[in-house]
């Protein structure tokens, strides 16, 4: 008998519809009930074998108009990260200017990704 | 005297002033903060852009884009303006603004109004109870966390199961709230399935369906509320009612077009609560434009920023004297909720682009447009409808030819 490793719910977010997938991880493949077309099957098994994430949040910023600057992740990071990535960066403080695009921080939490300003902030 | 003010550097009134600007017209923008950008700098989650620039941008991101074109333009930008008065009967327009410098005035030939929509407040809900602190609105809470760095408050209720709430949801719970619960009025979440997966069901957040807060209950700080159950149509069940201990309220209540900032008898649309206006984005007065989430709230702001892209088409053709016929009516009906533009009447040959909400929620939908005999004249299928979801459609010009009414409606596919 197959062995069923996992089973999660989660909405189809591929459409409007919003479809709730009811999926079951049996040996490395997805069975998925509750979808209504095809696209629900491969949304699921992405969605169990790989949630990832782009995760926001602001850092302090010294010497600019605002007290904040908004950054996220450079590319998605497995969701189950976020709450460790925005620990990371509680005490983190950066000094203006700073403009968007730029690293703010290598490698957030040992995800291999880095932390990016999400605008321009000149020195005030 | 310049050839179009915008009124609103958010990413609609952006928009439209690049465009004129790349067109070749002397353009002003007048922005009542003191930076550019609109909301979309208090929303510093992604998802922006998917549509306009094909990828995956944050709110001040997608802004910035526009905002260092405006500038690259030359585009003139009043910032901390505000607009006082306006003249807009002639072909010559005033405007008088008052910023920090004094009172301004300025003369243009056309103006567009790209204000965007203000939220929901508890006294259109009639919120019950007591006036503490720790009552905000869902907005002022994203200012108050992305752009100062300050938590409202550590137990959270939210009040409304919309886009918003659910935004606000994730951020607080990743900022460090202790306890968040969302209630709402509906069966079900009413955003969009992505915001549910990625910011409800990701974190676990508490979801009490069908719930609804009584009132209020704290003297010089929130200490809770009290809940009550509703039915299908909102009434309050009795006996359902329980004390819920919190001490921050946001109100997540929805958005709606900022029209009560419009200085000038312009029609206003009962259905969407903002301008009405025709295929190029004109309200019933003429040579001033209307566009993004004044003209109605749009759930993406690619689509609010296609609106301003097409209005400045408009005012071009405005500009430069293009011409009119007599106006044919475009119209909701059962199925559909509101239906932008209200009316079509310029003479143009593209498609023209329409916005409309769905009253009601329904697999293999067909979008109709229909004679005033209810002949059906264009049709589009979809897989999926529901009224959390504008709709978009490309209708062809001939479809309005001849025509006095066009409705629009849902038929099953």
């Amino acid at each position: 008998m197959r062995q069923i490793l996992q089973t999660a719910e989660l909405l189809c977010t591929r459409c409007p519809r919003g479809c709730l997938l009811r999926v079951k991880v049996v040996e490395s493949r997805v069975a998925v009930e509750g979808n209504e077309c095809p696209v629900g099957e491969k949304h699921a098994a992405e969605e169990v074998f790989n949630p990832r994430r782009i995760v926001s949040t602001t850092v302090r910023i010294v010497g600019a108009r605002l007290p904040r600057l908004p950054v996220r992740t450079s590319e998605p990071v497995l969701k189950s990260r976020a709450i460790d990535i925005v620990a990371a960066l509680k005490n983190m403080v950066v000094e203006a200017p700073v403009k968007a695009g730029q690293i703010i921080l290598k490698n957030v939490a040992g995800t291999g990704v880095d932390i990016i300003a999400e605008r321009d902030m000149e020195r005030a | 005297m310049k050839d179009v003010a915008v009124v609103g550097g958010g990413p609609s009134g952006l928009a439209a002033a690049v465009r004129l600007a790349e067109k070749g017209f002397d353009v002003a923008v007048i922005e009542v903060m003191g930076e550019l950008g609109g909301m979309l700098e208090q929303c510093i989650h992604d998802g922006f852009g998917t549509k306009v620039f094909g990828e995956t941008l944050s709110g001040p991101e997608f802004a910035e884009r526009f905002v260092k074109k405006a500038y690259s333009l030359g585009i003139q930008v009043f910032l901390n303006t505000y607009v006082k008065q306006v003249k807009a009967g002639g072909r010559v327009k005033e405007i008088v603004a008052v910023s920090p410098s004094g009172v301004q005035r300025l003369e243009t030939r056309a103006i567009v109004y790209a204000i965007g929509c203000r939220e929901r407040n508890g006294f259109e809900i009639r919120l019950g109870g007591t006036r503490p602190a720790g009552v905000y609105t869902a907005g002022m809470v994203q200012r108050l966390v992305n752009l100062y760095g300050v938590l409202p408050g550590r137990r959270i209720l939210i009040m409304g199961g919309g886009d918003v709430g659910m935004i606000v949801a994730r951020h607080l719970q990743l900022e460090g709230a202790e306890s968040i619960l969302i209630v709402f009025p509906e069966a079900g979440f009413a955003g969009l399935p992505r915001n549910v997966q990625q910011c409800v069901l990701d974190f676990g957040i508490p979801f009490k369906p069908r719930t609804v807060v009584k009132r209020v209950i704290g003297k010089e700080r929130v200490e809770g509320v009290v809940l009550t159950r509703v039915d299908e149509k909102w009434n309050p069940i009795e006996g359902t009612e329980e004390f819920y201990a919190c001490d921050t309220v946001i109100l997540a209540l929805g958005l709606v077009p900022y029209t009560g900032e419009l200085k000038l008898g312009v029609r206003i649309d009962p259905a969407t609560r903002g301008p009405e206006v025709n295929e190029f984005f004109e309200t019933s007065v003429e040579g001033v434009f209307a566009v993004g989430n004044l003209v109605q709230v749009f759930d993406y702001v690619d689509d609010a920023v296609e609106t301003a892209c097409i209005a400045a088409r408009g005012v071009e053709k405005y500009l430069n004297g293009g011409l009119k016929t007599s106006p044919v009516r475009l119209a909701p009906s059962g199925k559909v909720r509101m239906i932008v533009p209200q009316r079509v009447e310029w003479v143009d040959e593209e498609n023209v682009v329409a916005f409309l909400r769905p009253a009601v929620e329904k697999s293999n939908a067909r979008i109709e447009l229909r004679s005033s005999g209810g002949k059906v004249l264009e049709r589009f299928f979809r897989r999926y409808v529901r009224p959390s979801t504008l709709e978009r459609i490309e209708v062809s010009r001939s479809v309005f030819s001849g025509q006095r009414e066009v409705e629009t409606d849902i038929a099953d596919g």
